[in-house]
């Protein structure tokens, strides 16, 4: 509770900004029911944590996090909702880059912890811009990372190999196994995947993959319409974007492009990769991994390939923001 | 030869028979096979039906869940943060006591006695008003009642809606009806959907309250989806001659005028496969017409639908209030004179 954060609450309810300002009392909070106020506070408070409400009569609340992200890139999101409908989510994620999605109604000791969090990180993590700048370092991400599909269904297996074989190096995997091989093999930037292959839940090897290397952009295939599967595969997973199958050609190659780029991004600059740690331990205890021992033996030993050492020495970058 | 001709039109009578019966098994199997076939049909149509109660339940849910989730939201929130600041205030009591133990034994001949016990009094005077915990307190406590208030509200729509207390035919307003599918329909509509409301003074219907009120549902939902992303939704009742109307009117699409005879049919549906089941409007209709009542339909592509369902009006229900709401006879206050 040392330094005060600077927290910007947007809600169109009142009766919300009192309580959160209320709740974050010893921090200094702004708070507005009008989205365009919004983007112009975050700027001129420098904030660091955004807690923004999903449905609002003027504008959804992705629109107005995506808006911020554009304007005060530093500040990092959370979208606080009490309904929660799976197109809302997946905006919130590809076009939001939410931190975290939280529930209303929230726990109070929770949103602390998670504001505290992402206020550190904020702070702390040099912001990344949105894309390589130049065509030669994107030749050179294509070159060096490869994109690990894990998939099982021939069909949109043969998809994405249609769509994506002509540009990138590509790996296939029908198997969590399968797919450590691969990684452990190959430097892999982006992985795609299903939720559910048939043989196994794969949202646990995503999530435990992530949480010890963040840099490796997800992409998650999804013709579930579970939207609580999804706020897990952002708050525990940290996806980078997430599709709707049947999988289309253009929105694939942007979100594979754009995860490559990041992946580039990240090996380059390895301290930025706190902005998209998973929530861990110290915002949700949990007795059980992911994932069972042996894969989880071998994500642990997957080399880490920053192209220079993070800034914080521990080995488990992430580790050390909590 | 005789008999050889008697042999031959034996058998050929025999053969011919044969042949019928074999026909006449074959037509009774298939009769009995389309039968089975139609009570599949029966079975599954009631069980599709069954569905979309369950349907509309959820969706019922989820749109109470979210009304409801946000007040929830900051009531919760209030209360845990009341807690801290009642904590933080009675710590501030206690350093108080504690000051005026000190001021007792305090010995206040000293020559700077007074002015240290001023200078403490006001440090802890001003700590108190900086913090303001109770002013702070009592506002969250508003927000939480008001809060409450507005669920207290949300629960009796609810209970209105669904009726669980008294299922069966009774006296009915319908513009309880509309105004608690309207409550039901609110996260559907609230984003982008104007409501405008022309509630006239309507005498009361004899129905079952949950079925005119699935109708009402039905008729919201399906001119809530015809709108899209923006639009006006215009609910009306209003007395015509023996019959009640309730209109419901949308500023959407409209519907083709090939395709304006089929609405009403079952499992009829111009969404996307696996997003209507094709039932909402033949419920609609089944529902009205077992009350003795119909639904019309207005429609003009680009511009927008009006459903008008007609009731009749209770007699019985205008009979028996008329007499004591318009004649009271004198000393009928007092049974017993």
């Amino acid at each position: 509770m040392s330094v005060p954060i600077r927290i910007l609450c947007i809600d169109d309810e009142a009766r919300i900004l009192r309580a959160l300002k209320a709740l974050f009392r010893e921090h200094e909070v702004y708070v507005t029911d009008d989205p365009d106020t919004a983007v112009e506070l975050a700027g001129r408070h420098d904030i660091d944590v955004v807690v923004c409400d999903q449905r609002m009569p003027k504008r959804l609340g992705v629109e107005v996090l995506r808006a911020i992200k554009q304007r005060h890139p530093r500040a990092l999101r959370i979208l606080l909702t009490g309904y929660s409908d799976l197109s809302a989510i997946l905006g919130s994620v590809n076009d939001g880059e939410v931190f975290r999605y939280v529930n209303k109604p929230w726990d109070n000791t929770e949103l602390r912890q998670v504001v505290q969090t992402a206020a550190r990180i904020a702070r702390d993590a040099p912001v990344l811009a949105p894309e390589l700048s130049s065509e030669g370092e994107k030749e050179a991400a294509r070159r060096v990372a490869q994109i690990l599909v894990i998939e099982d269904d021939p069909e949109t297996q043969a998809r994405l190999r249609e769509i994506l074989m002509p540009h990138y190096q590509v790996r296939f995997a029908t198997s969590p196994e399968r797919a450590l091989q691969v990684l452990e093999q190959h430097e892999v930037g982006v992985v795609i995947s299903e939720t559910d292959s048939g043989r196994a839940d794969l949202t646990g090897l995503i999530k435990e993959l992530k949480r010890h290397h963040p840099m490796i952009a997800a992409v998650v295939l999804t013709d579930r319409a579970n939207a609580q599967l999804a706020i897990d595969l952002i708050n525990e997973g940290q996806v980078f974007r997430m599709l709707l199958k049947p999988v289309r050609m253009g929105s694939c190659r942007l979100s594979v492009e754009a995860g490559l780029s990041r992946y580039w991004q990240l090996k380059q600059n390895p301290d930025a990769a706190a902005r998209y740690v998973v929530a861990a331990d110290a915002e949700a205890p949990r007795e059980r991994h992911w994932v069972n021992e042996s894969l989880l033996k071998r994500i642990l030993a997957l080399p880490k390939r920053w192209l220079i050492s993070p800034s914080r020495s521990k080995p488990d970058a992430e580790a050390a923001y909590y | 030869m005789g008999v050889w001709i008697l042999a031959v039109c034996w058998l050929a009578t025999a053969g011919g028979a044969f042949f019928l019966y074999q026909q006449w098994q074959r037509a009774k199997q298939a009769l009995e096979e389309s039968e089975i076939r139609l009570l599949k049909m029966k079975d599954s149509q009631s069980q599709v039906i069954h569905t979309t109660k369950l349907a509309s339940l959820g969706q019922m849910i989820a749109g109470v869940a979210h009304e409801m989730n946000t007040p929830l939201g900051f009531i919760k929130s209030n209360a845990e943060v009341v807690r801290e600041l009642l904590g933080e205030h009675r710590a501030m009591l206690v350093r108080w006591i504690d000051f005026m133990q000190k001021l007792q034994r305090a010995d206040l001949s000293q020559p700077n006695a007074t002015v240290a016990v001023r200078r403490l009094a006001e440090r802890i005077e001003s700590e108190y008003r900086a913090q303001q915990q109770l002013d702070e307190a009592d506002g969250l406590l508003e927000d939480a009642h008001d809060g409450l208030v507005q669920l207290a509200t949300l629960v009796r729509n609810l209970k209105g809606f669904a009726r669980v207390d008294r299922d069966g035919m009774d006296q009915l307003d319908v513009n309880e009806s509309v105004e608690s599918a309207l409550t039901i329909a609110n996260h559907q509509l609230r984003d982008r959907i104007t409501v405008e409301r022309q509630l006239g003074e309507v005498p009361k219907v004899r129905a079952m309250p949950s079925q005119i009120n699935q109708v009402v549902l039905n008729l919201i939902t399906n001119a809530a989806q015809a709108m899209g992303d923006q639009g006006t939704l215009t609910i009306g009742t209003r007395r015509n001659g023996e019959m009640v109307e309730i209109a419901v009117q949308d500023s959407g699409c409209g519907i083709p005028p090939e395709v304006l005879p089929k609405i009403f049919d079952p499992f009829f549906t111009t969404k996307p496969i696996g997003e209507g089941t094709g039932l909402g409007l033949a419920i609609v209709h089944k529902i009205v017409t077992a009350h003795g009542g119909n639904v019309a339909v207005d429609s003009e592509v680009g511009r927008g639908t009006r459903f008008t369902v007609s009731l009749p009006v209770d007699h019985g229900a205008l009979k028996r209030e008329r007499p004591a709401a318009m004649t009271p006879k004198p000393g009928a206050e007092d049974p017993n004179p």
